[in-house]
């Protein structure tokens, strides 16, 4: 698959806004703020996305990162006291974990980018409707297993945070 | 050509919807009020709180006109009258009006006022309700057209309409899309009594005639998305097919900007009661009513 | 060329030219002290081509309805700070607002002045919205002073930014009125209506501040009430102030600040974390800055903000001070105010002290002035001509009144259209135009009463017991009625009308079963004698010295007026009105509640703040 110029331009813009809204998470020191620009920055991924042709997982990214994002902001909001409230807040903690994590996972990531044998490159990216159609397959066939498991256990997990944000309450009533 | 004509259809819609909302909120019609309105919005102080959150607070009106103006995008006004027929256009409508939420956190955080602030919590409190009620009667209906461009979409209703094939789709997405652009009964965010403005309570000026016009955006790109959805957009007989779903536009928007006056406001808490233990369980009857029917009987 | 009062600074002309033609044509009025006093006044702005704003943000006229008292003029100039220029103010039946600027349109308190006075404003604003030199609006209620305060000490005061001596966080800003020592409790000066000054960036725990953020921590058989951390107790129970369970005062610690501990682990790497600019050196952990935070009784520590919602807040009776503490949207603690008492100067003569009263109660001035009259009567030992029809066409009007305003609440604003439309029908007509126009009332009462969602809504909210009289009373079963022993309903067979469950559905169908009620004892009466001061001249003239009492059911509840006269003047004048009896109960009311539900119970109690001063 050949790639224009005007591609690759706006390839580089979004991922360097995605980086730059990554930044801006930790920099800032109001956790809407920290929560907003994360929400830009996988917006921007999102973009990225539209702009390598596709289409259905761009929108989708840019659709869920919206909500999934803005009700991140209010559960912080609701577990960290509102912390707006109590001031400038520093978004950055445990550094030296904080740095090996990181650099443990940019490794690992590059690893697997490098290492991953991915075929072929396509000539010409399907048309999106295609592409959607195939993606239905795909998550309807050979994936099912694993998606309805991941979408069981984020569903256990949100049962449970909110089991165990709760269970206080019930000790109050005794 | 086509975003000439869809940006002219937007003003001149907006403009008559304002007029409506007008009567319907202060008792007189008058279609010249709207632009005294907007004019004297224009000349008016744009006042910023003292310790606002300028970049949200300056953000939000052009955030929420942005998500509005692309959710328009993809409404087809005609047969290639559309902005950008994309194949994923109803998941793309979705996307676009997932923005209308975080322009208002942003509106109701930035201005450091509690009314305001209160508002925007409470509309996601209200969004994470209606948001399934958008979602899937939308479904149900790509599963009839099978595909999820609105223009598809569209044809696909050419023998019925949607809002006969699945009236418990449309009924659920008329009531989440009320609720997405925040009209009463579902005016929690910027309620009188409640909150005496809420989010728009500190917005002034150029900004607050910018906000407007971005919810009447909004509000005109769910009544066409309503159109294009389930009353089969530009299908219609005599009229050009501008016309018709023209017409079915500003007919849905006219209804949705009135009738949720005639009931008391709802409680987002309420709301969600509602949305989750009656709406979902009736959208999935919906998704699988229609699958059935599309399986046995082909229209 | 005369410009407004609130002029913006431009040069005129040109394009502004229009524009300020256009102001002229889009004239929107924030009603202070409220729209049910402007409706009491016979007032329909939307009548007068005014629109109405929510916020003074949204209006560019200010109407003043009636005289305002100082501390209502005050609030008055925040809200007229708060206006976008270009702005003006007009003024009915109010002579003195100073320190607001000189009104840029009087009239008298009707609808024709209102109409004057709009006309007078769209010529004003066409010429003179816009002005190269404007006047700059400052007034002794605006002044607020910045000071920093610790979040976690609220002790720590100091006049520059810093950082906290003992704790070492960076202090955050906070506004304060005027110059009035830290700490004072006097906050409803500088929030007329306004939210911006007690944002989210304001640390509003002042009013928790007493807490002791150490108390018994660690100590694991002491119980505490999560509302009055002072309480504290051995043995579970619940707290003598506010009857709330006790909660295990370690266990609220447990769940908050244990498990936030574990997520923010490794504190000893921050000693020597390096300086980055920008970041502070300290890592702020939550369960520090939180630690003595009150808790809700959901467990959940969240920041408490303070709320105004008043004196001129849409959603409520006019002057109305509440202030809410709000824990995320449910309600903390309520704090309500009335206006401040109004002094009746004494040496008031004593034919004066009825019109006195009943201009100082604009809701309910028919029964004020009748009130005066009776215990004037009671002074000498006689009886007040009968007024039994003018109080029932008061009391229909008044609940017509709050309908309007509830409605407004509620977001039902064909309703409250209706509502104040037939209060302006009722508050002046003969019993033959009211016998005319009940058949219609009953049937509007009727659909009201079938609202869909109406009664979902409104249902098992702010259920109040306890209340010693008036509606209220009534709805929550307690047949309690001054007219009952009201000789001026001799002969009407009047017997009071109660039942319900005393929530805001039982209070919204008790007032209308009243309003029936009243229609009944009019067609009954035959006649409205008037009350105004011309006509019911007392026979006898006045006595001179001499000390009397007397009740009046009023449309909120019984109004009882002590009088104590001494040659020819009013010594002393002592009287209770139904806000007394309600303001408690109500604070009690809402506690907890969430906000919309909590403002909803207060507006369906109808109360009138104004008071009389001993």
């Amino acid at each position: 698959m050949s790639v224009s110029i005007g591609q690759s331009l706006f390839l580089i813009f979004f991922g360097a806004a995605a980086v730059w809204f990554g930044v801006v998470v930790f920099r800032t020191h109001s956790m809407v703020r920290s929560a907003i620009a994360l929400l830009f920055s996988q917006t921007a991924v999102g973009a990225m996305f539209l702009v390598m042709q596709a289409e259905f997982l761009g929108v989708l990214q840019i659709m869920m990162m919206a909500s999934e994002m803005s009700v991140m902001a209010i559960f912080m909001v609701m577990f960290m006291m509102d912390p707006g409230g109590l001031g400038a807040m520093d978004m950055t903690h445990q550094k030296r974990l904080s740095l090996w994590a990181g650099g443990i996972g940019l490794t690992f990531a590059l690893a697997v980018i490098w290492l991953t044998g991915w075929g072929p490159a396509a000539q010409a990216a399907p048309a999106a409707a295609e592409q959607t159609a195939a993606l239905g397959r795909e998550l309807l066939g050979r994936s099912m297993f694993v998606f309805e498991s991941a979408g069981l256990t984020i569903l256990t997990a949100m049962v449970a945070a909110t089991m165990v944000a709760i269970a206080p309450t019930e000790e109050h009533g005794r | 050509m086509s975003i000439f004509a869809i940006l002219l259809g937007l003003a001149f819609g907006g403009w008559l919807m304002a007029a409506l909302e007008g009567w319907a909120v202060h008792g007189r019609f008058s279609l010249v009020r709207p632009l005294a309105s907007a004019l004297a919005l224009l000349g008016r102080e744009a006042v910023v709180t003292r310790k606002s959150d300028r970049l949200f607070f300056e953000t939000a009106p052009i955030l929420l006109l942005v998500a509005g103006l692309l959710a328009a995008a993809v409404i087809p006004l005609a047969p290639g009258l559309i902005v950008a027929d994309l194949a994923t256009g109803a998941l793309f409508l979705n996307a676009a009006l997932a923005y209308v939420l975080v322009a208002l956190i942003m509106a109701g955080w930035g201005p450091d006022g509690a009314y305001a602030m209160i508002g925007g919590w409470r509309f996601l409190g209200q969004f994470i309700g209606y948001s399934m009620l958008i979602v899937m009667p939308i479904t149900a209906v790509a599963m009839r057209a099978q595909s999820l461009s609105t223009t598809q979409i569209v044809t696909s209703q050419a023998a019925l309409w949607n809002v006969a094939y699945q009236p418990l789709g449309f009924a659920l997405f008329v009531v989440a899309a009320m609720a997405l652009a925040w009209l009463p009964p579902f005016d929690l965010p910027s309620g009188t009594g409640d909150l005496a403005g809420g989010i728009e309570a500190e917005y002034t000026g150029p900004r607050l005639a910018v906000l407007r016009l971005a919810r009447m955006v909004v509000v005109l790109a769910l009544a066409g998305a309503v159109s294009t959805f389930y009353l089969g957009g530009w299908l219609g007989p005599w009229l050009p097919g501008w016309a018709w779903s023209g017409g079915k536009t500003l007919a849905v928007a006219a209804l949705m900007l009135t009738l949720g006056r005639h009931i008391p406001r709802m409680r987002e808490a309420r709301f969600l009661e509602f949305c989750w233990k009656a709406g979902v369980p009736l959208a999935l009857v919906n998704i699988f009513l229609v699958g059935v029917i599309a399986l046995v009987v082909p229209i | 060329m005369n410009a407004l009062s609130g002029a913006r600074q431009a040069m005129p002309g040109g394009l502004r030219g229009l524009v300020a033609r256009a102001m002229a044509a889009d004239l929107r009025a924030f009603v202070v002290p409220g729209l049910d006093i402007a409706r009491a006044g016979g007032l329909d702005p939307a009548g007068a081509g005014l629109r109405l704003a929510d916020t003074p943000r949204h209006a560019n006229v200010l109407l003043i309805a009636g005289p305002l008292p100082p501390d209502l003029l005050k609030a008055a100039c925040v809200v007229w700070a708060q206006m976008p220029r270009p702005r003006a103010i007009l003024a009915l039946g109010a002579d003195n607002i100073a320190p607001l600027p000189a009104p840029d349109a009087i009239g008298a308190l009707s609808q024709d002045g209102l109409a004057e006075g709009v006309a007078t404003l769209r010529k004003a604003f066409a010429i003179g919205a816009f002005a190269r030199n404007v006047t700059h609006f400052d007034a002794p209620a605006l002044a607020a002073r910045i000071e920093y305060t610790c979040p976690m000490h609220p002790e720590v005061i100091s006049d520059e930014p810093g950082k906290c001596p003992i704790c070492g966080m960076f202090l955050v800003e906070r506004e304060v009125s005027g110059a009035a020592p830290a700490g004072d409790g006097d906050h409803k000066d500088h929030h007329g209506q306004g939210a911006h000054e007690h944002g989210k960036s304001a640390p509003a725990q002042a009013a928790q501040s007493d807490h002791s953020p150490h108390a018994a921590h660690g100590d694991a058989a002491v119980y505490t009430c999560p509302m009055h951390p002072e309480v504290t107790s051995d043995s579970p129970g619940s707290c003598p102030k506010c009857g709330m369970d006790l909660v295990p005062q370690d266990e609220g610690d447990a769940q908050s600040g244990h498990a936030g501990h574990s997520g923010h682990g490794g504190h000893e790497g921050h000693d020597d974390a390096q300086d980055i600019p920008g970041i502070e050196p300290h890592f702020m952990s939550m369960v520090e800055l939180t630690e003595g935070k009150p808790a809700s009784p959901d467990g959940l520590i969240m920041e408490w903000i303070e709320v105004p919602f008043g004196p001129f807040f849409p959603g409520l009776p006019g002057g109305l001070g509440l202030i809410l503490t709000l824990d995320g949207d449910s309600v903390a603690e309520a704090r309500l105010h009335g206006a401040k008492p109004i002094p009746l100067p004494s040496g008031c003569p004593v034919a004066e002290l009825p019109e006195r009263l009943a201009a100082a109660f604009p809701l309910t001035h028919v029964a004020m002035r009748a009130l005066a009259h009776r215990a004037i009567a009671a002074v000498g030992g006689g009886a007040a001509a009968p007024d039994a029809a003018a109080l029932e066409r008061e009391r229909i009007a008044s609940h017509l009144n709050w309908l309007a305003g509830f409605a407004r609440q509620m977001g039902l604003v064909r309703l409250e259209r209706q509502g104040a439309a037939l209060q302006r029908v009722l508050v002046g007509a003969a019993a033959a135009d009211i016998a005319a126009a009940a058949p219609g009332l009953r049937r509007f009462l009727d659909r009201v009463r079938r609202t869909p969602l109406l009664r979902s809504k409104l249902e098992g909210l702010g259920g109040l017991t306890g209340a010693k009289g008036g509606p209220v009373a009534r709805a929550a079963g307690t047949a309690a009625d001054a007219r009952a022993k009201d000789q001026a309903y001799d002969g009407l067979d009047f017997t009071p009308i109660a039942g319900g469950n005393g929530d805001a559905l039982a209070r919204l169908m008790q007032r209308f079963a009243e309003i029936g009620q009243s229609l009944d004892l009019i067609a009954r009466a035959g006649t409205i004698a008037s009350s105004r001061p011309s006509s019911p001249p007392p026979s006898t003239p006045p006595p001179r010295a001499g000390h009397g009492m007397a009740t009046v059911e009023t449309a909120r509840g019984p109004a009882t007026l002590h009088l104590t006269l001494s040659d020819g003047t009013v010594e002393r004048a002592h009287l209770t009105t139904p806000f007394e009896d309600l303001a408690p109960l109500a604070t009690d009311m809402v506690r907890q509640m969430e906000l919309a539900d909590a403002l909803i119970s207060i507006g369906a109690l109808d109360l009138d703040p104004r008071r009389l001063a001993a």
